[in-house]
């Protein structure tokens, strides 16, 4: 089972299709959900502590606004813990939870800077495009139980 | 159970010890468009598996919440009534949350025009994993300058031959 991290990280389409294959996509909830289950948090929704914007510091320079370090104090760890991705590019606006274009923007170039395996697709808009799509997402996903068996993620699973 | 909160939405709720188990997910059962089965159909099979589960009825399909493996062991065998039109998605927040409950929000919950917008393409999905086979779609690309330079030269042509006359 290969963790592959997915943008927009709550697309229920890719995630989907990504359980499917048997593999683990990394979503955006399962972060939320242990924020939500934390219970030094005061105030959820809101789901930022003071700390998470001195998290975020790792991904992104002080000068960055505290909103974008808060949020990539939640999506930075799916970004470390990807062995592979998927990313849809030109996905319509509203499509994604991140509420936030540069935060979107940062987490693409922080999967792309990765060394995993990746793939970008397109949104589609009709049936063509979306079977093109598909077809795409499942070749990369075959290949990725391919490279599993012959254990090239071994060593990641290892140092975990 | 969380208490009412009328329209205070940055709350305290008071979550029951379910909701603060790490073992414990929420999974979102969404129907596609052409689903052979319905939003009760799918209620009704998930009651009957006996499994230790809250489930919840909704407008796009059902929600399942409980211990991981079971909620994984009930989409498991639910996907058997029909794979290529029932999907699901993980969801952070518990069934009736109040935090996150359009019956206390007064409005959709944030992720519902997500979901909206991808059920849009649902069709089109259950189709491509039904009956797979190799598309071949053109791309647009821009006008290359060669083409651009003769159209512009030929309109300036006819241009002066109208001026001629």
């Amino acid at each position: 089972m290969v963790k592959v991290a997915i943008y927009p990280p709550n697309s229920l389409v890719i995630a989907d299709l990504v359980e499917r294959k048997g593999h683990q996509p990394l979503a955006l909830q399962k972060q939320i959900r242990q924020k939500i289950k934390d219970p030094e948090i005061d105030s959820p929704p809101m789901n930022i502590t003071e700390d998470d914007p001195i998290k975020g510091l790792k991904y992104a320079a002080i000068e960055v606004p505290s909103g974008v370090r808060g949020r990539m104090s939640i999506i930075g760890p799916i970004i470390d813990e990807a062995q592979a991705a998927i990313i849809v590019d030109n996905a319509p606006f509203g499509f994604g939870c991140v509420g936030c274009a540069r935060t979107n923007e940062l987490s693409i170039f922080c999967l792309r800077k990765r060394d995993i395996p990746q793939v970008e697709l397109t949104y589609p808009t009709n049936q063509d495009e979306t079977m093109e799509m598909i077809n795409d997402l499942h070749a990369f996903l075959d290949k990725l139980t391919e490279m599993e068996e012959a254990g090239e993620f071994a060593e990641e699973e290892g140092d975990d | 159970m969380a208490r009412p909160v009328g329209n205070n939405l940055c709350i305290t709720p008071e979550v029951g010890s379910e909701d603060m188990d790490p073992d414990v997910s929420t999974r979102m059962i969404i129907l596609g468009p052409k689903a052979n089965v319905s939003e009760s159909e799918v209620v009704n099979f998930l009651h009957l598996l006996d499994l230790p589960l809250t489930i919840k009825w909704t407008c796009y399909g059902a929600m399942v919440s409980g211990k991981d493996e079971y909620v994984r062991q009930a989409v498991e065998e639910l996907r058997k009534l029909d794979p290529y039109g029932i999907f699901t998605k993980e969801r952070g927040f518990a069934p009736g949350d109040p935090r996150k409950c359009r019956g206390h929000r007064h409005g959709p919950r944030e992720g519902f025009h997500q979901m909206e917008k991808e059920f849009l393409i649902l069709d089109y999905v259950g189709e491509a994993l039904k009956h797979p086979k190799e598309v071949h779609i053109e791309k647009k690309e821009p006008v290359s300058l060669d083409l651009f330079k003769e159209v512009l030269e030929n309109s300036f042509k006819e241009e002066k031959k109208q001026e001629g006359k």
